[in-house]
């Protein structure tokens, strides 16, 4: 799968915005979470570590959010497949950490995540100025708007996560 | 029923107590600022505009702040010392973050004089600002700080008190909403209230970091536009949010207090049930009436924001009401000053809220719409209201095995300070009523000679009652010294 993403389908998936963004992104990042399925018992113990990671995949998904890391990412292949290793290994440590997190921090990280989602998606469909001279102004602004409906269900799934983190707990 | 041990709960005093004088030091800062914006209002000093906005926007920030952040502390304590175990040190985490937030917007608006006011209406703070961006940006980090602290605190409690209380659902009370009800598991009646008031602020933070965000983006990026009405929706459901919470928070250790001077019991029925999980549910919708004057907003929403303001005010109001009636109705209690407090607390809570239901009713609004009306009703509930319950808890924070006793030092500083405190008040209604209009920083540049000459001399007998109300305050101050100088003493001879 990392294969037809990464090389075979690479050309198709780097024309237009969405594509690249919306498609090849996150799918890179759903084969780090699946991988990561198939190690059930590999978890981060350690709390700080745990933050330190997740910190780490914040970092990762502004970074490939700059106008300017898109730009070399859809120009240079080398660069592109960087972000792609970069994804693959924020979702596989995502899970990780996630196995043994404490719920708040769980909750804190969706709930950052679905905001700056939501505020890239909003800032992306509003701006009248091409961000990243490799796409169009409309991929830019489609883009944001798809990233604004994303935001939503990470949203909501970050609210069914909450609350179904707190049915049921008894001790 | 869970046993908390007494190292856990000296430890949980420590950390409160530090909270108690954070609060006590910051607050009449914060009420100086809300003095000197009077006096220059009164044409009693000069200060410039944008020392006035710059003080303003820090008054109003920090109030609101301040207020949430020692209602969350409060909460903290009780829920902590009675109910369930909470992280000593993870309480200790969050206040260093909540003190970084809260010198990062010390900085930004006393030094670099960042003045939009609290809720920071886009674009204010981007355009023909008279403050540098860097206080701008400074502010927004600030406030992501705050909202995070906040946030992991509050999930904090949540899932300390689903875990001890078999899940959210009894948090909420539906246990009690069964036929059966014979076997159920009880909940005290400030867990149901914590539980109601914070789930809401989970998502209003979550919105409020992305408001903050796009604001941050925008600091960054000054040719970027965001439609106005998103950004005013957004901000408010934050903000509007945050503020009714903190007067629910402040309300449920007044669930749990007030018995212990009634000895009556003050459980969870029915009823309480279901108007607090209505309240549940208009908390996060009766932001809407802060857009009346948004023509572009839908009408739909504009009378969707009226009903749930009327329908908001009924349900928590009115049961806690009757609860409190029922409570100290032929009590055998002494009247000392903590269930003193209370009482006018809910006087407050009541008045405001009355007239902030007449502010949003659509046809009054139209008159009333920022003019001094509404600092006169918010002002009523949080400082005749909140703060009121906060002063409360610290008296009960402060005495030992005294909380009876006779005070007359602190009584006199009580009486004073709701003097002081209701005639500052007076003066804002009167303003309302007189169409002086809210957030000038002088009013000479009103061309109707009764408005201006009347919104001046209101601000100057305003700015008399507040040094009445601050005298009143420092009575209360010396009280409370004395009284945790004595526990100090007598913790000291038990040891
Ligand atoms: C106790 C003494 C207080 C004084 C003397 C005071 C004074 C003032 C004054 C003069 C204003 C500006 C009114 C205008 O012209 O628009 C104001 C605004 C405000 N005050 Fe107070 N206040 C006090 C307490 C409080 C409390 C307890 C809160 C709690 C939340 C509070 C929150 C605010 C807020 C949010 C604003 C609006 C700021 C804005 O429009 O951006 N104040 N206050």
């Amino acid at each position: 799968m990392f294969y037809l993403l990464s090389f075979f389908w690479n050309d198709w998936l780097s024309i237009t915005m969405p594509r690249h963004q919306l498609i090849q992104l996150p799918a890179m990042l759903l084969l780090g979470i699946l991988l990561a399925y198939c190690f059930s018992t590999l978890a981060i113990q350690d709390m700080y570590w745990g933050i330190a990671i997740l910190i780490f995949i914040m970092a990762s998904f502004i970074f490939w959010m700059l106008p300017h890391s898109i730009d070399v990412a859809v120009i240079n292949k080398h660069f592109n497949r960087v972000m792609h290793i970069n994804m693959l290994l924020s979702g596989f440590l995502l899970i990780l950490v996630f196995r043994k997190i404490f719920f708040e921090v769980k909750i804190l990280f969706l709930g950052m995540i679905t905001a700056m989602l939501l505020a890239s998606g909003i800032t992306l469909s509003v701006f009248n100025m091409l961000l990243c001279s490799s796409f169009s102004i409309e991929q830019q602004k489609q883009t944001g708007l798809y990233l604004i409906f994303i935001a939503i269900a990470l949203f909501i799934f970050t609210a069914i996560t909450f609350f179904s983190y707190l049915r049921n707990r008894s001790k | 029923m869970i046993q908390i041990d007494s190292t856990d709960i000296k430890k949980q005093k420590k950390l409160a107590l530090t909270w108690a004088i954070t609060f006590l030091i910051l607050f009449p800062v914060l009420i100086t600022l809300g003095l000197l914006m009077r006096l220059r209002q009164g044409e009693v000093t000069e200060a410039a505009p944008s020392e006035f906005f710059s003080y303003m926007t820090l008054h109003g920030l920090g109030m609101a702040g301040v207020l949430f952040s020692f209602a969350f502390a409060a909460l903290w304590y009780l829920n902590s010392t009675r109910y369930v175990k909470l992280n000593v040190k993870f309480g200790w985490f969050l206040y260093i973050i909540i003190a970084i937030g809260v010198v990062g917007l010390l900085i930004g608006t006393l030094i670099g004089k960042f003045g939009p006011g609290w809720y920071m209406l886009y674009p204010l703070p981007f355009k023909g600002t008279f403050w540098p961006l860097w206080a701008t940006k400074l502010s927004v980090i600030s406030l992501i700080i705050l909202g995070v602290g906040w946030l992991v605190g509050i999930l904090h409690i949540l899932y300390a008190l689903a875990k001890e209380y078999g899940g959210i659902t009894n948090l909420l009370g539906w246990q009690y909403l069964k036929k059966d009800n014979s076997n159920i598991r009880e909940i005290p009646s400030m867990v149901l209230i914590t539980t109601i008031s914070l789930i809401p602020g989970v998502f209003a933070l979550i919105i409020g970091a992305a408001m903050l965000i796009m604001y941050l983006l925008q600091s960054f990026e000054p040719s970027l536009a965001f439609d106005p009405l998103m950004m005013k929706n957004m901000v408010m459901f934050f903000g509007h949010t945050l503020v009714n919470i903190t007067m629910y928070c402040a309300v449920g250790w007044v669930y749990a207090l007030l018995p212990e001077f009634t000895h009556r019991e003050w459980k969870v029925n029915k009823a309480v049930v279901y108007s607090w999980n209505a309240t549940f549910f208009f908390i996060l919708f009766a932001y809407l009436h802060h857009l009346y004057m948004d023509f572009v907003q839908p009408t739909s929403l504009q009378y969707l924001g009226q009903i749930i303001s009327y329908s908001s005010a009924i349900p928590a109001t009115g049961i806690t009401m009757f609860g409190v009636i029922a409570q100290v109705y032929h009590a055998k209690m002494k009247w000392s000053i903590i269930p003193l407090m209370f009482l006018f607390g809910m006087a407050g809570w009541a008045i405001g809220g009355f007239a902030a239901v007449v502010d949003s009713t659509i046809a009054l609004n139209s008159s009333l719409h920022n003019t001094l009306w509404v600092p006169a009703h918010f002002h009523t509930y949080m400082l005749m209201g909140v703060v009121l319950f906060i002063l409360g808890f610290l008296y009960y924070l402060f005495s030992g095995n005294n909380k009876e006793e006779k005070d007359s030092f602190g009584n006199a500083g009580f009486w004073i300070f709701v003097l002081g405190s209701y005639g500052f008040l007076l003066m804002f209604y009167l303003g309302g009523l007189n169409s002086v209009p809210r957030r000038y920083s002088n009013y000479s540049g009103i061309e109707i000679d009764h408005v201006r000459e009347t919104g001046v001399h209101l601000a100057q007998c305003a700015a008399l009652f507040v040094g009445v109300l601050l005298i009143g305050l420092i009575l209360m101050y010396l009280s409370l010294i004395c009284r945790l100088v004595q526990q100090k003493a007598t913790n000291k001879k038990n040891d």
